[in-house]
């Protein structure tokens, strides 16, 4: 991962824009900041930044149209600054094509880490997928099709099988129930949450020591699941 | 009897002046009687009077009585034959009303007799006045032959006391004048001509006449004294059934319809109850004893008659064509609202006395619907200062809570600030701490009161979908980690557990508050369990600690907003269950707290389960 990234800060309310201004250059990236959604736009295609964080509530745009506007012409990653409570605006982000989401207040750890796990699916797209990956004593070969915790053998069915896969594909980054039954079931069953929560729950009871609790496969109530990297 | 019929009855005790001669046990036999009598269902009415039918008829008249059944007596034929008997005078007198006639032993009466009778016209009266005055001159005539004229004069004088106490003033004075003609022509010489022979007899006229007309006169006050009486006492029972029909009621809606009932008893009318609306404008209440067509053209009056507190319609100055008659509900501030009056028989309002008993009907309603309404008045009254009350509660409780982690963050950030060179590397880091816990203590206590407000201005869409609970629990659990780090957490969800039908996030919250308070009040390490089970109509979840347990007598309380356990320790505005008993009952479910055998609290909560559980296609072949 590139510690020279560069970071676009597209946030209304100075007190954040002063506290990120101190602490992402502290951590090693470049950092450019804009106030309303039109600066963010044109900032976005004078700099092309490696990313963009995204304050939903913007005078002047709706952070939503700003994420479509910036998906016409680019992958870069976008992670969105929310406020609780947003549920629905957050999914409708995510669905729009923006990589992930933190709700304010948010620790500097926690930024750090979405803005890595963003960085790292970005750069890892130009790549070939690893063909084994590793999570805990959570083990898949990709190549082979088999799954392992602690060295037993797990055997899926091919939806858990694809579910889990999907997951892995996008690690550390929240999906969106539509998004993940789009990519398993297939697009005519993106209404169908209902089968993603059952074949989650088995996914869970067949990987997870404490199904109620879980290690990998993280609930994120009224938005998605992510499959938790590290 | 009259549950067969499904009729109101009602027992009437006539009191005549012989009785008050009788010895007090038998008194006290008529009112346990009565008192019997109410506590079968019966409104019991004590009427006075000389005539024991006449009363009888005239109360069931008045309230429209259908049935009247009596006592058969128990005496010989030739005493009834000689004195009359209260059953035959009814049976004559009775008109439309049936006469049952029962003996003092329970049986079934057989209606022996129906019968119609006019009653005595002006004409008749006249007629019998002029029979009372023959009868007289007949007696006298048989006496003549052995008796001083003087004392024919006595028999003259009792006809006309009989026919002014019977029929009244203008047949005592007919009498009167007959009697001295009669007694001119048929026994004063020269007989069987008006002509006088000696002129002494022109005094015995005289006196006759002056004697016959103060003896009528005194007759009819007599009479009509009495029948004031007996109309006072009428009214006073009708008030009073009515008053105690009111004074046992509470409700506007209630009161009108009693209102109307009895009205509708008394006169015989269709009646309806307006009241006024806080636009004052008049509104027609509507009930099952409200039988009231509003004429179109009469539908202004109710409201003339409230804006001006003025009667109106039938029998008025204004609008006297109406169908019928408008009469003010009056109380201390002003008119409340009007009642309507239709009578079968519209002549009846044109008497006085029954309009004055109208009146103090209509006044006893007024002041009970007045009463209802200053007593919701000051409930209400009573209401807004709870609430501001409340509010002040929640206004001191909420500023305090925000102040203190203010006052911390404020306190810490200023020590960074002034004291950079002299604080040590681990003092920074703990200031710096403080902050942070401070800070996520306000978010919590902001998102707390935020839920709040959203839960009761009924602002909370819910956004169901079919959930796990062993998702939500997961996903609580996962958003209180921080916290959990000093407890242990165990889960008991059966894997069989069936997907419920609800607001994700909102559950989620239930489950937060929950183990958070688990956490705040139980010490250190100690065991919190989560499980849940669910039966064929709902999923019942359940968190259990080892805790203090909830004070007896608190169990309900602490789900009150604002309500702190009398053990809370550290911060919080005592909303966290409140918002959990809130979002619980949107989904349907309840909520609440049990003391835990062996120690600690229970909490627990359902939520029901929808008819069917989600289909979801079944594969079967495994990978690998």
């Amino acid at each position: 991962m590139s510690q020279e990234a560069t970071i676009l800060l597209i946030e209304d309310e100075p007190e954040i824009r002063r506290f990120l201004r101190t602490t992402l250059p502290a951590h090693g990236f470049r950092f450019h900041e804009v106030v309303t959604g039109r600066d963010g736009l044109t900032e976005a295609k004078a700099r092309n930044p490696d990313l963009i964080l995204l304050d939903l509530g913007l005078p002047d745009l709706e952070g939503n149209e700003v994420i479509r506007q910036i998906r016409e012409w680019t992958t870069t990653p976008i992670i969105v600054l929310s406020a609780r409570d947003q549920e629905q605006a957050k999914v409708a982000a995510l669905d729009l094509g923006a990589d992930d989401y933190i709700t304010k207040p948010f620790g500097v750890n926690e930024l750090l880490a979405r803005i890595r796990t963003a960085l790292r699916h970005a750069s890892r797209t130009s790549e070939s997928a690893e063909s084994v990956f590793t999570l805990g004593d959570l083990k898949v070969d990709l190549g082979r099709r088999q799954v392992f915790v602690s060295g037993d053998e797990i055997h899926l069915t091919p939806i858990e099988y694809k579910l889990l896969t999907t997951l892995i594909r996008y690690a550390g980054k929240v999906l969106t129930h539509r998004q993940l039954l789009k990519e398993v079931w297939g697009p005519l069953h993106v209404e169908e949450g209902h089968y993603l929560r059952v074949y989650m729950r088995q996914l869970r009871n067949k990987l997870e020591k404490n199904p109620a609790h879980p290690r990998y496969l993280v609930t994120e109530l009224g938005v998605g699941y992510r499959l938790r990297a590290e | 009897m009259a549950a067969d019929l499904h009729a109101k009855w009602i027992a009437v005790y006539v009191q005549i002046p012989s009785h008050l001669r009788l010895p007090q046990t038998e008194r006290d036999r008529f009112v346990q009687t009565l008192r019997l009598a109410e506590q079968l269902g019966a409104e019991t009415v004590t009427l006075t009077g000389e005539d024991v039918a006449q009363e009888i008829l005239s109360y069931a008249r008045s309230r429209n009585a259908t049935k009247i059944i009596v006592g058969k007596p128990l005496r010989p034929r030739w005493k009834e034959w000689l004195f009359g008997s209260v059953v035959s005078d009814l049976v004559h007198q009775s008109g439309g009303i049936d006469i049952y006639v029962i003996t003092g032993a329970a049986g079934e009466g057989q209606p022996l007799v129906r019968r119609t009778l006019q009653s005595t016209s002006d004409t008749l009266r006249y007629v019998y006045a002029l029979a009372g005055v023959s009868t007289a001159t007949a007696v006298d005539w048989l006496m003549f032959p052995h008796f001083a004229a003087a004392n024919l004069v006595m028999t003259y004088l009792i006809a006309v006391i009989v026919i002014a106490i019977r029929w009244g003033q203008g047949p005592s004075v007919l009498a009167s004048i007959l009697s001295v003609a009669s007694f001119d022509f048929f026994f004063v010489p020269p007989y069987f001509t008006f002509a006088v022979s000696d002129a002494q007899y022109l005094l015995t006229f005289g006196v006759m006449l002056v004697a016959a007309l103060v003896i009528s006169n005194l007759a009819v006050r007599i009479r009509q004294q009495a029948e004031l009486a007996r109309y006072r006492e009428r009214r006073t029972s009708v008030l009073y059934s009515m008053s105690r029909d009111l004074a046992t009621h509470r409700g506007t809606e209630i009161l009108a319809q009693l209102a109307a009932k009895h009205l509708r008893d008394v006169f015989d009318a269709q009646v309806a109850v307006f009241l006024a609306d806080a636009e004052k404008r008049v509104q027609l209440q509507r009930g099952e004893l409200l039988f009231f067509e509003l004429e179109p053209k009469e539908a202004g009056v109710a409201q003339w008659v409230y804006d001006h507190n003025e009667r109106a319609g039938l029998g008025t100055d204004t609008l006297p064509g109406a169908s019928a008659l408008y009469l003010p509900l009056a109380c201390s501030t002003g008119p409340i609202g009007v009642i309507a009056l239709r009578p079968k028989n519209a002549t009846l309002l044109l008497d006085p006395e029954q309009l004055h008993l109208l009146e103090s009907l209509v006044n006893q309603v007024a002041l009970a619907l007045e009463r209802t309404r200053l007593s919701d008045e000051a409930q209400q009254a009573h209401v807004r200062a709870e609430t501001e009350r409340m509010r002040n509660a929640i206004l001191s409780s909420v500023s305090h809570d925000l102040r203190t982690p203010l006052a911390t963050i404020t306190g810490a950030a200023s020590s960074l600030l002034e004291g950079q060179g002299n604080l040590h590397v681990s003092d920074r880091q703990d200031l710096a701490r403080s902050i942070y816990r401070e800070a996520d203590r306000l978010d919590r206590l902001l998102k707390n009161l935020l839920d709040m407000m959203r839960l009761e201005a009924g602002a909370v869409q819910l956004s169901k979908d079919w959930h796990s609970i062993d998702e939500v629990v997961g996903a609580s659990l996962a958003r209180l980690e921080g916290q959990l780090a000093d407890h242990v957490v165990n889960t008991n969800l059966p894997a069989d557990l069936p997907m419920i039908f609800v607001d994700g996030v909102l559950l989620e919250q239930v489950m937060i508050n929950l183990v958070e308070n688990a956490v705040k009040y139980t010490p250190t390490r100690s065991l919190i369990e989560l499980s849940a089970w669910s039966s064929d109509r709902e999923v019942v979840v359940e968190v259990a600690d080892r805790g203090l347990g909830i004070p007896s007598g608190e169990e309900s309380r602490i789900f009150d907003k604002f309500y702190r356990g009398k053990s809370a320790r550290e911060g919080g505005v005592g909303l966290g269950l409140t918002i959990c008993r809130g979002i619980v009952e949107a989904h349907g479910g309840r909520i609440w707290v049990e003391t835990r055998p062996g120690g600690g609290a229970l909490f627990r909560f359902t939520i029901p389960l929808p008819e069917k559980q989600p289909s979801v296609e079944v594969e079967q072949a495994k990978v690998g």
